[in-house]
């Protein structure tokens, strides 16, 4: 049991920090509300609808890269480790399985895994975000649009109190 | 630090791996060419396919003649076993793979997005299949598992453009995602009982043990929680219920190779695990055996006969054929008996025809169910026996083969199985399979009135039919009705099944 005293002590000590983090900004922090503070996003530019588009995320393939390169480093890292032990035998299955694992990059590369480029649909998704980004959007004429329907009002509050 | 002496690995025997390699070439060859050359022209991938399939039962032929001279052994380093049993289950496998890729062909040239990655899955999951049909390992057998789930988890999604085939595959991913936790703990328990996870020693470990009263709570617990991922594999009820939707969500041709592949690979690891390590464990499994088998063809055959569209009417009767195949399961179990081997035969047998014959009808099912499977419910079958006598005369063939019919492979498969019930004096779960089967025709009866004496009205369209699944069908309608008029040769050849390596 001795020995599991500093995880239970660190536990705790992670607990009480949480706590008492939470606890010190209630209390501590000044409360200046207004209404670009309470958007659900603080900062950047306000979005009016959701993209309707739908876009390509190829960071699946990505992924794809880095699982495969994941399985070889953990099948290569103890052969690099132990390599007088492990001889010629498992020289050979590194190659073997190396060959295999070349089969699966050369797929991905020639799938497109390496064309980082810009989108290629960049420019049609830009022409349609029109309206969405506008200069002529604030805070105040946004915010209220997307989210203010069913919120309590500044002086209402007042009124309640 | 370092380690005086150097590894001597273990010698690997090329020729006997041959089948996997065929595969794992054509996998290669499919994956380099696919990606480097531009389109290949219309049907090459499956056709590609087909001959590594091919070529992989013909070097199974070898191995099996060279096996009748030998004796079963287990090769690189007591990893996988090389007797009949694992080869006739390669066999199966490679069946497979070599019809549903013939049909796949046609389903992406209908589909209009002809590739090489199903193929590639297809032949990846059939190695996954192989290795679990010889692993003599339970790690090895995990892996094997891993190896056919992941490719059939992708496959079931495949079809990007219906949501069905989305949502199936991600229910069958989760699911199984479960079940192979199950699978994994039930390992580390057995693991944790007998310190070891080859079969072999289990078995020795255990029977080592034969003391009254013994302690085999972690053992026990390992078992039933092998048995669950194992059941939820070969979709024994109550394990089954991803079934209906998995199969009526994927691709047809996946759909088949699922129900035929999958259930193989993972009835012949269940056989050899209960049957190799556990065998001084008989009366302790045998019961989980026998409840699972007759919950599967209950359940399986009463609920097809409710279902309106035909792959979940197929996917039901799927559960109880799984039933049928636990009963030559339950068989092997009585080892005081002498007919218990009969059970290990049988159920391969079976595995062999059903293979044959459940690739044969989904074929015809999406043949019919034309482009984006959308037309597989009961009502567009009706008035195929006047738009396409042959697709639906081989149709009969086929259902009158599941539903057991004598002159037929599933006659054969289903005779075996409840002979080695009756012989090991299991009365009561033969006679409960007879009356599946009989509720079970019903559901055949129903699509076959469909298709002949119901008239369609506003369907004049007869469905196309592609030579390379004209050929897939013409093929399985061949042997089904071979087998079932001389089934001889079929059932000398497979009662050699019975001795298992190690064992």
């Amino acid at each position: 049991m001795g020995q599991y005293l500093p995880i239970i002590v660190l536990l705790v000590l992670a607990i009480l920090f949480g706590a008492l983090s939470f606890l010190a900004s209630t209390l501590l922090a000044p409360k200046r509300p207004h209404a670009a503070k309470e958007a659900p996003y603080e900062c950047g530019i306000v979005p009016g609808r959701e993209p309707p588009q739908r876009f390509p995320v190829s960071f699946y393939i990505v992924a794809m890269l880095f699982i495969m390169f994941d399985i070889e480093i953990i099948f290569v890292y103890p052969y690099a480790v132990d390599r007088e032990f492990l001889g010629s035998f498992a020289f050979f299955e590194m190659l073997a399985f190396s060959a295999v694992f070349f089969v699966a990059f050369v797929y991905v590369v020639a799938r497109g895994a390496l064309d980082w480029g810009p989108v290629q649909r960049a420019g049609r998704i830009d022409s349609s975000l029109e309206g969405v980004v506008s200069a002529n959007r604030t805070t105040t004429s946004t915010i209220r649009r997307v989210g203010a329907e069913g919120r309590i009002e500044e002086d209402q509050k007042s009124a309640v109190a | 630090m370092f380690a005086a002496e150097t590894l001597t690995g273990p010698s690997i025997p090329w020729f006997t791996l041959s089948p996997l390699l065929a595969l794992l070439i054509g996998a290669c060859v499919l994956m380099l060419g696919g990606s480097l050359l531009p389109q290949w022209p219309r049907g090459l991938y499956g056709i590609v396919t087909a001959l590594s399939a091919a070529t992989s039962i013909v070097l199974c032929f070898f191995l099996w003649d060279n096996l009748s001279d030998g004796r079963p052994e287990t090769i690189i380093g007591d990893a996988l076993a090389f007797d009949h049993f694992a080869v006739l289950g390669t066999i199966s496998i490679c069946v497979a793979v070599l019809l549903a890729s013939l049909t796949t062909s046609d389903y992406l040239v209908r589909e209009g997005e002809d590739g090489p990655e199903l193929f590639v899955l297809y032949l990846s999951a059939a190695i996954g299949g192989i290795v679990m049909v010889a692993a003599q390992d339970l790690i090895v057998l995990f892996l094997g598992l891993e190896t056919l789930s992941l490719a059939l988890y992708v496959l079931a999604a495949s079809n990007r453009r219906r949501e069905e085939s989305q949502e199936a595959g991600l229910k069958y991913f989760i699911l199984g995602g479960f079940s192979s936790a199950f699978f994994l703990y039930g390992i580390a328990l057995i693991y944790g009982a007998t310190k070891h996870t080859n079969l072999g020693r289990i078995m020795e470990t255990l029977s080592s043990q034969q003391a009254f009263p013994r302690n085999d709570v972690l053992l026990l617990a390992g078992v039933g929680l092998l048995l669950v991922g194992l059941a939820f594999k070969v979709a024994a009820v109550p394990f089954q219920v991803w079934t209906p939707d998995v199969y009526q969500g994927a691709p047809t041709p996946v759909t088949s190779f699922m129900a035929s592949a999958g259930k193989t690979a993972a009835f012949a690891a269940l056989l050899r695990v209960s049957v190799t390590a556990l065998e001084s464990r008989v009366d302790d499994w045998r019961p989980v055996v026998w409840v699972l088998a007759v919950l599967s063809l209950v359940v399986g055959s009463v609920l097809a006969v409710t279902q309106t569209n035909v792959k979940r009417m197929l996917a039901y009767s799927s559960i109880s054929h799984a039933g049928f195949i636990l009963l030559g399961v339950e068989a092997a179990s009585h080892t005081g008996s002498a007919s218990a081997a009969d059970g290990i035969a049988s159920a391969m047998t079976y595995l062999l025809l059903y293979t044959v014959l459940v690739i044969g009808t989904f074929t015809i099912v999406g043949l019919v169910a034309g482009r984006g499977d959308s037309a597989s419910n009961l009502t567009d079958f009706r008035g195929l026996g006047r738009r396409r006598p042959a697709l639906a005369l081989a149709l009969t063939v086929f259902l009158l083969a599941q539903a057991g019919m004598p002159l037929t492979s599933g006659f054969v498969a289903k005779f075996g199985v409840i002979r080695a019930a009756v012989e090991t004096s299991s009365y009561a779960i033969a006679i409960i399979a007879m009356l599946a089967s009989v509720i079970g025709a019903f559901l055949y009866l129903r699509i076959m009135v469909s298709a002949w004496m119901e008239d369609a009205e506003g369907q004049d369209a007869a469905p196309p039919v592609p030579f390379l699944s004209g050929l897939a069908v013409t093929a399985a309608v061949a042997f089904t009705l071979v087998v079932g008029i001389v089934p001889g040769w079929l059932l000398d050849a497979t009662r050699q099944v019975i001795t298992l390596a190690g064992r």
